[in-house]
Parts: structure tokens; sequence; C-alpha cells
């Protein structure tokens, strides 16, 4: 499978490669204050009329590449040369007065106005709105994009790909010499890919310089003219369309990287079905999931942004209420309400741990008794403070949450100190499932190793795990099986042994 | 840190000094300033009677004048404070308590007594059910819901009256609104040493470092029980009160208690706080939204009766404009606006601070002209002061974090 049918014209010829560059980036390196060093030395040249496609995987220094392009951060040494001069950008103004537009996965638009109004937001060059002229410049820019749309349509009515349509036309508006485009399509159904890949070769056709960043490797054999691959924030690999394959997209982005994670995976017994989840549908899914978790397997979720994993163990745990479909936890269907999921003894670690696994500004012990302080309590519901304090405190033992004390805020801990303290919530409570989204996210080497640890103790205590991960290598390190999800389907049901980090990038990317 | 010192730290006691210090938090300006604000108030009250040769500001008389003038609008402060707790806002209680009034004075001659009690309070819960539905159910913004309630409700109130202010034969609401109750001067003393009794407990337990830090309930414990001591020696005839002021009281300590000790109440912080992350731990976040608006309405058409009792007549506009002094009263206790914080017994103090202002302006005969312009300028200094004061706080948490995390836990019962 490989999405909708994308009906666009197959990169030109190599384009004069003489042609000054748009943007030259030379010998960049990035170190954050924290002392991450997110780009170590990455050379680019940006030409006019070629697509450029920047792949990675999360990490890689992507983003960081992305936001110093934008103007949103300064490089730490290497410089910029804008159409041959020397820039030094500051802030996102100055590049995008300098010509650079941006359009971002999910780029913001205001709801509320009309799509004329929308593209044309910010950009008053006069204080006095001329509709007449804004519409013939509007009807331009759609010609130049070939998409057609009625500019007086409030955008509130308007599809997501339509939306991601309107905010390339507002950077188009900018009459920009490069445009940034962030992941377009990771948001936005299938069908409406083929409008917003045409846009990106049509503006390359008409001399604009675009960067194409994706996840999804079949878009960028589609339309990128060459392919620039980053890995720990290095440039490992560079080649244009004529020199591109699945196979050295994939060798570049995995590489050998170094993990945290031992390799080995401790064999341990797997029960009898635990989760049983049926014909589960949602909004984000485009058809019926139905999967099933045994006791103490661990079950991965492979996926990319958008392909429906968080819809997924969302809609398990009873927290889509749009969500239909049965779910059976130990034998016993579960209404679909995260009350009703959490008394079936299932439990969810959230992906947002700050706005959705805790309270920020209550103290670790009041964080760990959140979902347990009716079961801590004495009778007639009176708390029982100093229980909930030694659960807390057995709780920083047993997971090494390193802070003070139990009576330190969880905002001032670190990602995985605070994530610990998630899973604190869950483990002292008898349960049967546990759902993990991304549960390493945003935590260091030493922090993931101990997660890593914990998660196979619990599947050995004969509790279910379903986990989305984004870092295949932890997650092949991790499961027993891997379930494969794109563009909210089930693709592939694989054993964790029988699949190897590059076949996984292929199969979640739709190459194979 | 590694298991070993944490091991030594948990076993560990904290000399007294250590011990107290973890009580200072709840001293700091951002936490007490309802506190200082009351004391400042009253110690330029008492100086300006003194000077000026006035009946001192501080007489049983003056006192108990207050306590029975602001008895109704306290309580209705206490569940505004829970009802800003969830995270929402209720514009219609004193429309709902006029609304109460009028219907208990309309009905009970014909009814009897405890019908029309009745009747009133049904008519508060199913105004505060409606204002819960909207809310929760179909998702419409507090501020909204509530401000029609207050409009329409007021609207009924006209209905109801048809456009003219009504008695009751029935003396029923005024007797119980008169009844007297006393405590002996002992009893007074024996709960004095009980609440220091609690406190030197609370010092006690404190010491472990596993315990949990002493907080602003341990200084409330200590002030509560010295003032006690104070009043039961020195002017006991203050332990005597109408029955709204005793309701005030038991309501004031059983609400925040509650909050404080019982599971409901650790909930209703969590949703308040972040609702999302409260659905996601299984707390039912529709209960907890919707039922502070039920209870408000109720307390809401208690307040009602009482206002009936107190004049035996309402009139169209009674009560109108007292939500906003009752929100009001909240703000200066410290309460969030944005939910998950909050404490009771701060905003019976808020309240305090509003009618000691009224109270002060009459006897010092400044006008009650000016009288509105000081709460307003009082308002808006006071959230002005938790605004800057919790931001300082910030900043020098930010410039040496983690070392000087001093443990917070909700003060409670001032």
């Amino acid at each position: 499978m490989r999405g909708a049918v994308v009906t666009v014209s197959p990169p030109a010829p190599r384009h004069d490669t003489a042609e000054s560059p748009t943007l030259e980036i030379r010998n960049i390196t990035k170190t954050y204050p924290g002392g991450t060093q997110a780009l170590r030395g990455v050379t680019l040249s940006l030409r006019p009329g070629v697509v450029h496609g920047l792949v990675g995987a999360n990490g890689a220094g992507k983003s960081t590449l992305i936001k110093i392009i934008a103007g949103a951060e300064r490089p730490t040494t290497g410089d910029l040369k804008w159409l041959g001069t020397s820039a030094d950008w500051r802030r996102p103004a100055d590049a995008q007065s300098a010509g650079v537009a941006v359009v971002h996965q999910q780029s913001p638009v205001v709801p509320a106005m009309s799509v004329l109004e929308n593209v044309y937001l910010g950009n008053e060059t006069a204080t006095l709105w001329k509709p007449q002229a804004r519409l013939i410049e509007f009807t331009a820019l759609c010609k130049r994009v070939a998409f057609e749309i009625d500019p007086d349509t409030i955008v509130a009515e308007l599809s997501v790909g339509d939306r991601q349509m309107v905010s390339i036309l507002r950077a188009l508006a900018q009459n920009p010499a490069l445009i940034l485009l962030d992941e377009p399509t990771a948001s936005i159904s299938p069908a409406e890919r083929a409008g917003v890949l045409g846009a990106a070769r049509t503006l390359a056709a008409t001399g604009v310089a675009v960067v194409f960043v994706s996840h999804f490797l079949n878009e960028v054999m589609q339309i990128c003219d060459e392919v620039s691959i980053l890995r720990d924030g290095q440039l490992v690999d560079a080649f244009d369309h004529d020199a591109m394959s699945v196979e050295r997209m994939v060798a570049g982005i995995v590489g050998t990287r170094l993990h945290a994670v031992e390799a080995s995976r401790p064999t341990h017994e797997v029960g009898e079905v635990v989760l049983d989840v049926r014909e589960l549908r949602s909004t984000m899914m485009n058809s019926a999931i139905s999967l099933q978790v045994r006791r103490g397997e661990i079950v991965g979720i492979a996926g990319l942004l958008g392909s429906g994993r968080t819809s997924l163990l969302k809609a398990i745990f009873g927290a889509d209420r749009r969500a239909s479909g049965e779910v059976i936890v130990n034998g016993q269907p579960i209404a679909a309400s995260p009350q009703a999921a959490v008394d079936g003894g299932v439990a969810l670690v959230p992906e947002d741990r700050m706005r959705q696994g805790l309270i920020g500004d209550w103290e670790i012990w009041r964080n760990v008794s959140l979902a347990d302080s009716g079961d801590l309590s004495r009778r007639f519901g009176v708390l029982d403070v100093a229980r909930e304090r030694e659960l807390a405190a057995k709780a920083q033992r047993d997971l090494g949450i390193v802070a003070s004390s139990i009576d330190t805020a969880v905002k001032d801990l670190s990602g995985g100190n605070a994530q610990k303290v998630v899973f604190a919530k869950w483990i002292y409570k008898t349960h049967h499932v546990l759902l993990l989204d991304e549960p390493t996210a945003g935590v260091d080497v030493a922090g993931k190793a101990d997660l890593i640890k914990l998660i196979r103790e619990l599947a050995t205590q004969g509790i279910g795990i379903l986990v989305v991960l984004s870092e295949f290598e932890e997650l092949l390190s991790l499961a027993d099986r891997i379930v494969v999800l794109r563009h909210g389907a089930i693709e592939g049901d694989l054993s964790a042994d029988a699949v190897s980090v590059a076949e996984l990038t292929a199969s979640v990317g739709g190459l194979a | 840190m590694s298991a070993d010192t944490l091991d030594d730290k948990q076993v560990g006691t904290l000399s007294v000094v250590g011990t107290l210090r973890s009580a200072r938090q709840s001293l700091r300006p951002q936490r007490a300033g309802v506190v200082y604000a009351l004391v400042l108030l009253v110690v330029i009250l008492v100086a300006a009677t003194t000077v000026m040769g006035l009946p001192s500001y501080l007489s049983s008389t003056n006192i108990s004048n207050i306590l029975g003038q602001l008895s109704p609008v306290a309580i209705l402060a206490v569940f505004m404070t829970v009802v800003l707790i969830s995270g929402n806002f209720d514009l219609s209680v004193a429309s709902v308590a006029a609304l109460a009034a009028a219907l208990a004075l309309k009905t009970i001659d014909t009814i009897g007594t405890v019908p029309a009690i009745l009747l009133a309070l049904a008519v508060g819960a199913v105004v505060g059910t409606a204002n819960a539905i909207l809310v929760q159910k179909i998702g419409v913004n507090a501020f909204i819901v509530t401000l029609g309630a207050m409009t329409a409700v007021r609207g009924i109130v006209l209905i109801v009256l048809n456009g003219e202010s009504t008695t009751a034969k029935s003396q029923a609401l005024v007797q119980i609104d008169s009844v007297v109750f006393g405590l002996p001067w002992w009893i007074g003393v024996i709960l004095g040493l009980g609440l220091l009794a609690i406190a030197a407990s609370r010092f006690r337990q404190a010491r472990s470092a596993a315990a949990l830090p002493l907080d602003g309930f341990f200084v409330a414990l200590i002030i509560a029980g010295i003032l006690m001591l104070v009043v039961s020696f020195g002017a006991p005839e203050l332990l005597t009160q109408p029955l709204p002021v005793w309701i005030m009281v038991v309501v004031t300590v059983a609400v925040s208690l509650g909050l404080r000790f019982l599971v409901p109440g650790r909930k209703l912080y969590a949703v308040g706080s972040n609702p999302e992350a409260a659905r996601l731990a299984g707390i039912n976040v529709n209960f907890y939204k919707m039922a502070p608006f039920i209870l408000s309405g109720v307390a809401a058409a208690g307040v009602g009766l009482i206002y009936a009792g107190r004049f035996n007549s309402v009139d169209p506009n009674a009560l109108s404009g007292t939500e906003l002094t009752v929100i009001a009263a909240a703000i200066l206790g410290g309460t969030s606006l944005f939910g998950g914080a909050g404490y009771v017994g701060k905003s019976v103090l808020g309240t305090v601070i509003l009618f000691t202002l009224t109270n002060g302006f009459n006897m010092l005969n400044l006008g009650s002209n000016y009288q509105y312009v000081v709460q307003g300028v009082v308002l808006i200094a006071a959230s002005a002061v938790y605004t800057v004061a919790s931001r300082a706080r910030k900043r020098q948490k930010a410039a040496a974090p983690e070392t000087t995390t001093v443990p917070s836990v909700p003060a409670e019962v001032k």
C-alpha cells in the first residue's frame, strides 16, 4: 500500500547545478545550554527550483536545523549564506523578511476567518485592506500551486488537508525564495496528500527552493530532487533523485546507533489473553482495529505521528468518547470511560506527561496517590496521609526518583523522574493492562534504561503491556511482538525477533 | 540521591528549628496575605477609633454586629470557593437566594414552615443542577451560563413578587434566624486548649522527616487556639451568637476539613488543577465539576432563608450585587480563578475584610460614598500582591532549583 495514488509529475531531470544557491548552510553546529549537541557540523546547499528532502529519525537534529533555517535558533558555530551574502538571523521575523517561509505540520490558522483573510494574515503591507487587489493576488497564488478554493470560505469549515493548503498559500503570499515544509502531510488524510505534494513540485517549478521534511519515505522518493540524511546531528548521506533507493535511505536513517538498552530481551512466560480489543473504531482510525495482548507480553505499536497510535491507546482506555467497539480485560468487558478502565485494571501512561499524567503544582506524594487515593484511605473516605506518603517514599526508593524529598513539586523534576512518578501512580495498584504512550520521550539515557527495566519487570509480574515508541531500536529490544500501524489501520503483526529496525522503518513509512 | 541517603532521611528527626522552618512557607505574603491585610486593617481602625474617642472598634457589640452582618455572605463565599476550586464560576447565587427568600415568604403562610423551607432549598438545587448540566454536559462557558441564570432567576423573583416586596404572617423564619446559642466560657477554654494540643501533636509528628511537613494548617490551629482562649477569658459574651453565625462557623470548619482530609476533597483539587490528568487517573470529572454547582445552589437557597428570616420581608432587588461581593471575598482570600487552588477559611477571612471596611467607614463617619472605591482598590491590590509575590517566588526558585524546593501543602482553616 502506498497511501493514495499521488498524481505528481516525477522530478524533472537534474537542474542546472551551477545555479547559485538560495541558502548555503556551512559547517553548522548547535550546542544547547544543557550540553546537548544537536548538530555537529552540517553543510547543505538549497538551490532554487529544487525540492530538497530532509530525513532522519527522531532526535537526529532535523528540528534544530529547521529552526535555524527559520531563524528561530542561532547556530553555535558555522554560518548561513543567503543569496550569496552572510545572514545572521536573530528571530523568525528576520528570516521571514529575507524570504524564508515555513509551513509546519499543523500550521496555526485562525478558524473564524475566511481563507482570504488567513492567507494575508500578518502580511499587511498597507494599512488599508483592499479586497479586490487581494483577490487578484490570491487567484494568482492558487494558480501557482494548482489549487482551487473559494476565498470566502471560513477556515473552520475546511478539512485538515485544505487548512494545510491555506498555510502553504499563506507562506506563498510572502513571495518567498525558500519554502520549508515541515512534515506537511503527517496529519492529513491520504487523499489530501496528493494536493500538498503536488504543490511542493509546482512551487519548485516556479523557481522557489523547497525543503521537504518527512518521515514518509515514499513521499520523499516521489517528489524530491535530492535528499540529505541526518543522524545524530551529522549529515551522513546525501544523494540526488537518480541515486535514491529505499535501502540507502533506511540505512542512512538507522545507521548503527548506540543505545542505552541492552539488546537481549530476557525470555519470560506469556500467559492467557488479558486484553482483547475487538473492532475498535475511532476518529483517527481508518478501519476497525482488533488486537490481543497476553499476560506478561509486551506488544509494541510501531507507527509514525498521525498513524493513529495515540488514538488507539486512548480509545482502548475509554478516553475517546467517539470510539466504538469492544474492550475486554481479563474476560470482563470494559465500559468506554477512563473510570471504568481504571476500575477494570487498565492504566495509561499518556504521551504528554505534564498535561495529562501529572498535576505539576502537586508534590510527588500527592501525584503518586492520584489514582489511588480512594484505596489508600481509611473508612468514610478519610485520607490516610501517612500511608500515602509511605507509598510515595517506597516509590521513590523502588524507582530511584531523584528529588530532595517526596514533597518536591513534580514540575521541578526532570523528564525521566517525572515519568517515574507517572509510573508510580499505577504500579502499586493491582492491574492487568498497562498502556504506554511514548514512555521514554524526553528522558535522558540513564532514565531510559531505568524505565525500560521497569517495564520489563512489570511484564514479568504478569501484566499485559501495550507500548507506543518512536525509537524503533528501543521498541524492538523491549517488545515481544510488533503491530505496525499506518494511516489508522493495522498493516502488520510481526514477532520482534523476526524484524530489523530497517524493515520496521520501511514498513511504517509505507515502503514495505 | 542514592537509596542509602534516602533511608537516613526517612528515619531522621529534624531539629525544632528545622521543623518550624517548613511552616514558614505558609507565612509568605502570597499565602497568608489575607491575614496580614485583616490585621493591618483592624490595627488602623482600632487606632483611629481610639484617637477620635469613639467606642472601641474591637468592642464585643461591634464584633457581634459584624459577624451577624457577614454570616450570609461568608456562607456563600465558602461554597463559591468550592465552585472556584473545581475550575468553575457561579454568578447566580444572589438571585437564587432572593428567589428562595421570595418563595419561602410567599408560601409559608399557606403550606407551612417545613414545606416552605424544603421548597426553597429544592429550587436552589434545581438552579444548581441546571447550571451544572449546561456547563459540564453541554459545554457552555460557566461565566455565561451563570450570568444568564443570574438574570433569568432575578426575573423569576420579579414575577413571583409581581414587582412588590412581600412579607409573611408566620414568624417561624424570624425565630429561626434569631435563635441564640451560647457556649459557656469553660467550653471555649477546652476547645482552645484542644486546638493547641492538636497543633502540638502535629509538631511532634512533623519532627520525623518522613512525615508531612508543617504547613498553614498548623499555623491556623495555633492562631485559632489562642483566639479561642483570649475570647473565652476576655470576652466570653462573644461565645453567644445567633444561629446564622454558628451555621457559618460550622459550614466553614466542616467544608475546610472535608477538602483537606477527605478523598472527595483531594479529588476536587485534582479536577480543578488538571482535569485531563484527573480524568486519565480514573477520577469522575463530571461529578466533581457538577456537584459544586448543586451545592452552591442549595447553599444559596439556605442563605435566602436566613435573609427572609432576618427582615421578614423581601423586595425584588433583594441581595442584588451580592454575588460580586462573594467572588471578591474569595479572590481576597487568594482563591484562583483558574481552579485547583483556594481555601475556604481564607475566603471567609476575605469576607471579614470586606465587612470590616464597610463597618469601619460607618464608624468613622467617612460616608459610604467612598466605600466602593476602597473595596475595589483593596480587591485589585490584593490580586496584584498575590501575582507579584508568586512571580517573585518562581524567579527565586528558577535561580536555585531543587535545593530550595520547600514542600507546599495546602493551608486550611484559618
